[in-house]
């Protein structure tokens, strides 16, 4: 009775009374809404440029409707070869970014948690977060020198035991091999950090029980650390799923070059280049708007088969 | 209760996004109105004062009310450098322009090497300087078609008495040169180009010494130099011999390797082929082009190029340092490239790294089929174009600036500075340049930044121009100089203005194009020699897709409306 009692007047608080308590936590979040609000929402107003003949001084409002009721860019790009490629490219990349790169972290995290020396696991740790602070510029840099037909370390040594030079970067199937696995080098310790986390969060007595058991390293990571760390891998695959036709704008564009354009140019460089570069911001917009929607498409499929499977889903 | 208060929150973030979408509504058409009125009312200054020597606006060529302007700069971030808004020469200018004309000019710095994405960005912000410059028309005519550049056409003519400098230097010429042949519009003037000199291939005189060959003058004879120099790498480059680069060209092979490829276009080439073919200006589509890369294509398979050419982007300076650290042969770039910079040039770098005898020279290898040395050069205009954006709402005082940076003598000054501190005069009377330190540095070449009417060296008379030039490049013996001036204008053939308007096919696609044609060259030039037509065909065929054909077809079909059954100019 106390209980209930107690309970009800607080919901039947006033919006003022309510905001007089809590005032401070809101107000914590302003900002970050107001980072939101001007950063992220406000420019969606100028989405509407990917339906409009764009003019580089009328308000967004006042420019013409473009051909073929509003669609007429969105049919040129898919009439495009070069976005085409680029679609292409974007998924392939991001699918092989996927499934190469999505397990190394969790992979890393297992093992990294079966170490007992600890002053040993975290100078390991902190090793491998390392490169996730190099901007790509950099990253492609050390690859060049590391990697350049003749020039680069790599290939000199080759050369110097007899071998034939590699060309990592200038040979299409080279290319993305590369790309690839520079991008999982560059990621694997710092995704790592959230699985880590969340095997810390598994109750130690489940691992005594299965000792007492008589169960092995592997069994228990099977039985015991994957189970555990199941719903925070699938959240991250959801997220990852939704960024499938999305790609970070520095990686390609910085490893790109002109040989390898057919396989690597993307949608994020193609958008750069023919848009802000060649001034086709329609054209780009309608692009980026593609993209975006089918991202979200994703996210949603991923979410909703998540909880179809039985795990909480990101909402 | 915690769904109520999100309601809210939600409903103000609506309500505020609005509020912003409205402001970010409201700022463009304002500027663009003003734009317009005071388009307006200059025109009718203008007008009112037909039959006039001067508009009303003007006093003495003075302003009553202090006017200010914004003019574009280049900022080419070179090391040690002057600020390129605040030195020595843009105090000169400042100080000129306030005390002529009461007009206030504030340079904008744009970086050199993305200043066409940059000056995209300002437009588009609606802050774009008052004065633009750009290499690229294809740019200026889509910034017009979008409605952002003003119409010069009426300026230029009502003015004429205001700008009597700008109208002498330029002439009906460069004025004229972008006038659409139909609608009479003017979006942009054309800089002049003092020298038309375009590109040189140069060659390390001390190789060839050592090797006791001499300078090659066919294609063959450039071959078997190259083949020399990479069979004598351990006598020319000792412990380094495996860094031996015989020819080096860059990812921009169509520039890098143009004297060759020109050479392989018919010297006798009709005005409408060349015309119908040259969108491209890396000659990408000419007749002839394919053999020209065959060739470099052999050499490169034959290990007489640089490998990784195509792996560094633009403005990467590998390959200057290769050259500079003296791994390099020979190449083929701007006419006076080597001897650029002063203390940091490609030739000084030399000498310190080197020797004192190391040193690339310029030669003039590949014939074409008449035996003849055919270089396509700029015309006078062709090179810088100078454009107003709609937010410039001072048209007039715009105009007064650049009439003032023609004017002869302030060209002359900003070129070569004060007699003592960046150059000194010579028994001969020629000017010669010395490299300065601090707020006189020269952030480029002769300040041609500055001069935006006047591109090259440009002095009060021609003579002096001349002997001058050789003695321009601090660090540089003028004799290298003046030959290399004399291979450059050996056989050039002029560019000529084909005037039929614009080229719809040409909007929006030019970087898309270029892009396209940098993956064609370096593709061609690293495929396998059996591959080569596969490549070539291929790339070039999704070249001619992406647009391509569509402009030759569109400037075959202007050309044949313009100078109907000819197929050369008037």
């Amino acid at each position: 009775m106390k209980n209930k009692k107690q309970v009800v007047p607080q919901r039947k608080v006033s919006f003022g009374v309510y905001m007089k308590r809590y005032w401070q936590l809101y107000a914590l979040l302003a900002l970050p809404l107001l980072y939101l609000l001007v950063f992220k929402y406000v420019p969606m107003v100028y989405i509407q440029i990917a339906f409009k003949k764009y003019s580089i001084v009328e308000s967004v409002w006042k420019m013409p409707l473009a051909a073929n009721h509003g669609f007429e860019y969105f049919i040129k790009a898919f009439k495009s070869k070069d976005f085409l490629l680029a679609l292409r490219n974007t998924v392939t990349l991001n699918l092989l970014d996927l499934v190469v790169g999505f397990p190394a972290p969790i992979i890393f995290a297992l093992i990294l948690n079966e170490l007992c020396f600890k002053r040993f696991k975290k100078v390991i740790q902190t090793i491998a977060y390392m490169p996730h602070f190099l901007s790509w510029v950099i990253i492609y840099s050390l690859a060049l020198q590391l990697f350049a037909p003749h020039e680069g370390l790599v290939n000199m040594v080759i050369e110097g035991l007899g071998g034939e030079s590699i060309p990592f970067l200038n040979d299409a199937a080279h290319w993305i091999a590369t790309y690839i696995g520079v991008g999982v080098w560059q990621n694997f310790g710092w995704g790592s950090i959230v699985y880590l986390a969340a095997i810390a969060g598994i109750n130690p007595e489940l691992y005594e029980a299965a000792s007492v058991d008589g169960a092995g390293r592997f069994r228990k990571m099977w039985h015991i650390t994957l189970p555990g760390i199941k719903p925070t891998i699938v959240v991250l695959l959801i997220m990852n799923l939704g960024n499938i036709l999305g790609s970070g704008f520095d990686r390609p564009f910085a490893f790109q070059n002109n040989l390898v354009m057919k396989v690597a140019d993307v949608i994020s460089t193609y958008v750069y280049r023919t848009g802000i570069k060649g001034l086709q911001f329609s054209l780009t917009t309608a692009v980026g708007l593609f993209q975006s929607v089918v991202g979200v498409f994703f996210l949603l499929m991923a979410n909703w088969l998540s909880r179809r499977l039985g795990e909480r889903g990101i909402w | 209760m915690k769904k109520k208060l999100l309601s809210i929150l939600l409903a103000g973030t609506m309500v505020l996004s609005m509020a912003a979408c409205g402001n970010s509504n409201d700022a463009p058409s304002s500027a663009a109105n003003a734009g317009t009125t005071s388009k307006e009312s200059s025109s009718q200054a203008a007008s009112s004062d037909e039959g006039q020597a001067s508009t009303s606006e003007l006093t003495d060529g003075k302003f009553a009310e202090t006017r200010h302007i914004t003019v574009e700069v280049y900022d080419r971030g070179n090391d040690g450098g002057s600020d390129p808004t605040n030195n020595m020469y843009t105090e000169y200018i400042k100080k000129g322009m306030l005390e002529e004309h009461n007009v206030e000019v504030e340079f904008v710095k744009v970086p050199r090497w993305t200043e066409v994405e940059e000056i995209n960005n300002l437009l588009a912000a609606g802050t774009a300087p008052d004065i633009c410059v750009t290499y690229s028309y294809p740019t200026i005519k889509t910034y017009a078609d979008m409605g952002g550049v003003l119409d010069l056409s009426s300026y230029v003519e009502d003015y004429k008495n205001d700008l009597p400098n700008l109208w002498s230097w330029l002439g009906e010429t460069n004025m004229y040169w972008d006038k659409d042949p139909v609608d009479g519009t003017l979006w942009a003037i054309e800089g002049k180009l003092a020298t038309t000199n375009r590109i040189n291939t140069f060659v390390r005189q001390d190789w060839l010494d050592k090797l006791n060959m001499k300078a090659p003058t066919t294609k063959a004879e450039f071959e078997a130099m190259l083949v020399a120099f990479k069979d004598n790498a351990d006598l020319l480059l000792g412990a380094d011999a495996d860094k031996m680069v015989p020819y080096s060209v860059s990812y921009d092979v169509g520039w890098r390797a143009a004297t060759l490829i020109e050479s392989f276009i018919d010297p006798d080439i009709t005005d409408k082929e060349y015309y119908v073919n040259g969108f491209d200006d890396r000659k990408l589509t000419q007749n002839g082009t394919k053999e020209a890369v065959r060739l470099l294509n052999k050499w490169y398979n034959a290990g007489l190029m640089w490998d990784n050419f195509a792996l560094y982007g633009s403005g990467d300076t590998t390959e200057d340092d290769n050259m500079k650290a003296g791994y390099v042969g020979a190449f083929t770039h701007n006419w006076d490239y080597p001897f650029r910079n002063g203390t940091d040039s490609i030739n000084a770098n030399l000498q310190r790294n080197v020797g004192a005898d190391a040193k690339f020279v310029a030669i003039d290898p590949f014939e074409d089929s008449k035996g003849t040395h055919t270089k396509y050069v700029s015309s006078t205009a062709g090179d810088r174009k100078i454009f107003f954006p709609t937010t410039n709402d001072e048209p007039l005082a715009c105009l007064l600036y650049l009439d003032w940076i023609s004017q002869p003598e302030h060209i002359e000054y900003l070129q070569i500075g004060d007699e003592g501190v960046t150059h000194n005069k010579l028994e001969s009377g020629a000017i010669q340049t010395v490299a300065a330190t601090g707020d006189a540095i020269q952030n480029s070449g002769m300040n041609i930044d500055y001069t935006i009417t006047c591109n090259g060296l440009n002095l009060s008379t021609k003579e002096l121009t001349d002997l001058s030039k050789a003695y321009s490049y601090a660090e540089i013996d003028p004799e290298l100089v003046q030959q290399a001036n004399k291979i450059a204008q050996t056989d050039i053939v002029p560019a000529k203005n084909v005037n039929v308007g614009s080229i719809d096919a040409e909007t929006g696609v030019g970087d898309t194009l270029s892009a396209k044609r940098d993956q064609v060259y370096d593709n061609a030039v690293i495929a396998k020699e059996a591959d080569f037509d596969k490549v070539w065909d291929e790339l070039i065929a999704d070249y001619l897709s992406a647009g391509g054909q569509a402009i030759i077809d569109e400037r075959t079909a202007k050309w044949d409306q313009y100078f109907p059954g000819t197929d050369m100019l008037p």
